[in-house]
């Protein structure tokens, strides 16, 4: 099949009545998950996966993947009315959203963030479509060696973006891996890591530990230091941009787009980083850097369309290499295989309903987010006065339902609270979750990959030097490992204290 | 971060060295043929070498410091330990005891004693609550939640 066949051939899926309702249920979830602070994407997919098991696999990926484009939408919202970031890829957007907001142009920084999350949402879309099929086939040439040093490098690349020290992500991938250990080993069939307890002999599951650390750990965490919501009482008006604000926005958009998409592409990128990267060039290249931080309609457009752009893109990895280059498509991985597929290159040959099917509706969905949301705007800032003593309880609720639902077990359900807790005491002792979250996902197949390997070269370490492949990839990981000992490493993150 | 740091190292390190025996006995293998443990061996050895160096830096700060910001903050410690213990019985109950009844009583609980709101507004939230939790969940999305002391009813 030509792409032009595939593609249509993917509209037939996306199309398809039952479809359009998922994606439709996935966008209006995933808005409003952006727009609740507390509640992340990646926790909102853990938490909502049980409720596709009933759907097949190609209606539950469509919903799975709205709830994640979608939450990037809504996380504007909440920065721009409320200077709150409704999820953390919206952080850079409080900056000038909320001044504009105070200077009464709230209408069109919500207006201007949704255009340019359509157009960069479409934009790495359409990129999608084209580079996917390309790299599926360059890694149906891959070995276990070439796999497993892709995996060493994607963990690698996000310790190395990791807000924290780069030590404490490397120790938690670590942590990780050996969690990935626990359960039956595929290989010789001994159970590891169990210490006798039956709910470990299946391993531990990845949603109940995402809801944990995501989900668990941030209402607790929200409880220690009660969130004070003050709500712009003016209404919102004029959403549409004026031909000033569109002349001013149009190249940050597309600037911010090309930045997204390959920040997103790379493994350990994604939406955070781009959306900050963004605003820096943006800041940069401007005439007038000082409207910066007082309002200017560029540091909204930029980094909504960048973190946009990062959402599409991070799917290609995802679903060409089998490899989630952040930690929602590490849950994302999990959802597939739930479902019974196995992400990777031979994904678009064995279930192109899922690949193309899946791909296609991401059109459908960011256009029903464009009709969807500008006039949606004044319910989700009803949402926004639910107080939070209300919301805590429910969205406790829905975690210790999602986490039964996995497999009507209260084991499942315990082990979420357990990781409630682990994940509220790394964030007071400043250790990140995504390396941890990634690594566990990854664990299983780095791990046989490996023994693979070793097995195929009869136990000569020399198989990872000298096919070139892999050669390049370790490079790279031994270089993210070594640069910034030698160099005072500049972190990205640091802009997030500076403003 | 110079208490939180040997505080979480120590932990670390104890991980890593249990983990360490762990693989140890379930056998490492040879290189040509990697045993069930040996990837989990070598990975916990880089570990416990990390977390010594976070245990090091930690105490190489630790002179000259002044005195160290509590970990926790004080005023709604309280709080998060009243919230998780309900939810620990919340999981213990459900099964014997049911859904329907245990969210009941987990609202009332949250709401009228932990945040103290009006008992007709608690009652009120509880009871909407439940009630369209279960039709989401048990009615629309057929996810089988415990039915305990009210089996009878076969709704």
């Amino acid at each position: 099949m030509d792409i032009f066949q595939s593609v249509l051939y993917g509209f037939q899926v996306a199309l398809q009545p039952l479809n359009l309702i998922y994606c439709f249920f996935g966008v209006m979830i995933g808005t409003l998950v952006g727009v609740l602070p507390g509640l992340g994407p990646a926790a909102a997919i853990a938490l909502l996966l049980p409720t596709t098991f009933k759907a097949t696999p190609v209606s539950g990926v469509i919903m799975l993947a709205g709830i994640y484009y979608g939450a990037m939408y809504g996380g504007s919202t909440t920065s721009i009315l409320v200077n709150i970031p409704g999820e953390a890829a919206s952080v850079v957007t409080c900056i000038d959203g909320h001044q504009m907001a105070l200077r009464g142009r709230a209408g069109p920084a919500l207006g201007i963030s949704a255009f340019g999350s359509f157009i960069a949402g479409t934009l790495a879309v359409i990129a999608l479509t084209l580079v996917g099929p390309l790299l599926a086939g360059i890694a149906l040439r891959f070995g276990p060696p070439e796999f497993c040093a892709l995996m060493i490098v994607g963990i690698m690349v996000l310790t190395f973006l990791s807000s924290g020290s780069m030590l404490k992500a490397l120790m938690m991938a670590a942590v990780g891996l050996t969690l990935g250990g626990a359960g039956m080993d595929s290989i010789s069939g001994k159970y590891r890591f169990t210490f006798n307890i039956q709910a470990l002999l299946d391993g531990v599951g990845l949603v109940p530990v995402v809801m944990g650390l995501f989900g668990i750990a941030e209402v607790i965490e929200n409880l220690e230091t009660e969130i004070k919501r003050e709500i712009l009482t003016t209404k919102v008006k004029n959403l549409l941009p004026n031909l000033k604000d569109w002349a001013a926005s149009i190249w940050p958009i597309i600037r911010g787009s090309i930045l997204g998409f390959f920040l997103g592409i790379i493994p350990g990128g994604g939406a955070i980083v781009a959306s900050f990267a963004s605003y820096a060039i943006e800041k940069k290249v401007s005439k007038h850097p000082e409207e910066f931080g007082k309002g200017a309609i560029a540091g909204v457009a930029g980094p909504e369309a960048a973190n946009n752009a990062a959402a599409g893109a991070s799917f290609i990895p995802l679903l060409t290499l089998g490899i989630p280059s952040n930690a929602i498509m590490a849950i994302f991985l999990g959802a597939l295989m739930i479902h019974g597929l196995q992400p990777g290159p031979l994904l678009m040959t064995r279930a192109p309903d899922i690949f193309w099917g899946t791909i296609v509706s991401m059109y459908i969905g960011n256009g029903m987010l464009l009709v969807l949301n500008l006039p949606l705007i004044p319910l989700w800032v009803m949402v926004l006065r639910v107080p939070y003593y209300l919301l805590y309880p429910l969205i406790l609720l829905f975690c210790m339902i999602g986490a039964y639902s996995i497999g009507n077990n209260a084991a499942d359900v315990i082990i979420m609270l357990i990781f409630g807790i682990v994940g509220y005491l790394m964030r007071k002792f400043r250790y990140d979750a995504p390396p941890l979250v990634l690594a566990l996902v990854l664990g299983g197949e780095l791990e046989s990959s490996l023994r693979q390997s070793l097995m195929l070269s009869r136990g000569d370490f020399s198989i990872f030097v000298t096919r070139p492949i892999t050669l390049g990839f370790l490079i790279v990981a031994v270089l993210l490992l070594v640069v910034p000992i030698i160099t005072q490493r500049k972190k990205l993150s640091t802009l997030e204290d500076s403003p | 971060m110079g208490r939180a740091d040997r505080i979480s190292g120590i932990f670390w390190l104890c991980f890593a060295v249990l983990m360490i025996i762990q693989s140890y006995h379930l056998g490492l293998g040879t290189l040509h043929k990697p045993g069930a443990g040996f990837l989990f061996f070598w990975v916990n050895i880089v570990l416990g070498i990390m977390s010594l160096v976070v245990l090091f830096r930690a105490w190489a700060g630790k002179k000259g410091e002044g005195p160290q910001p509590a970990i926790f903050g004080r005023q709604n410690v309280s709080k998060i330990v009243f919230v998780m213990i309900s939810l620990f019985l919340y999981v213990l109950l459900m099964e014997p005891v049911g859904f329907i009844p245990v969210t009941f009583l987990f609202f009332i609980y949250l709401l009228g004693i932990i945040e103290k709101k009006k008992w007709y507004y608690t009652v009120f939230v509880s009871i909407v609550v439940t009630v369209i939790s279960y039709l989401i969940f048990e009615t629309w999305l057929q996810s089988q939640l415990p039915k305990g002391l009210l089996q009878f009813l076969r709704f």
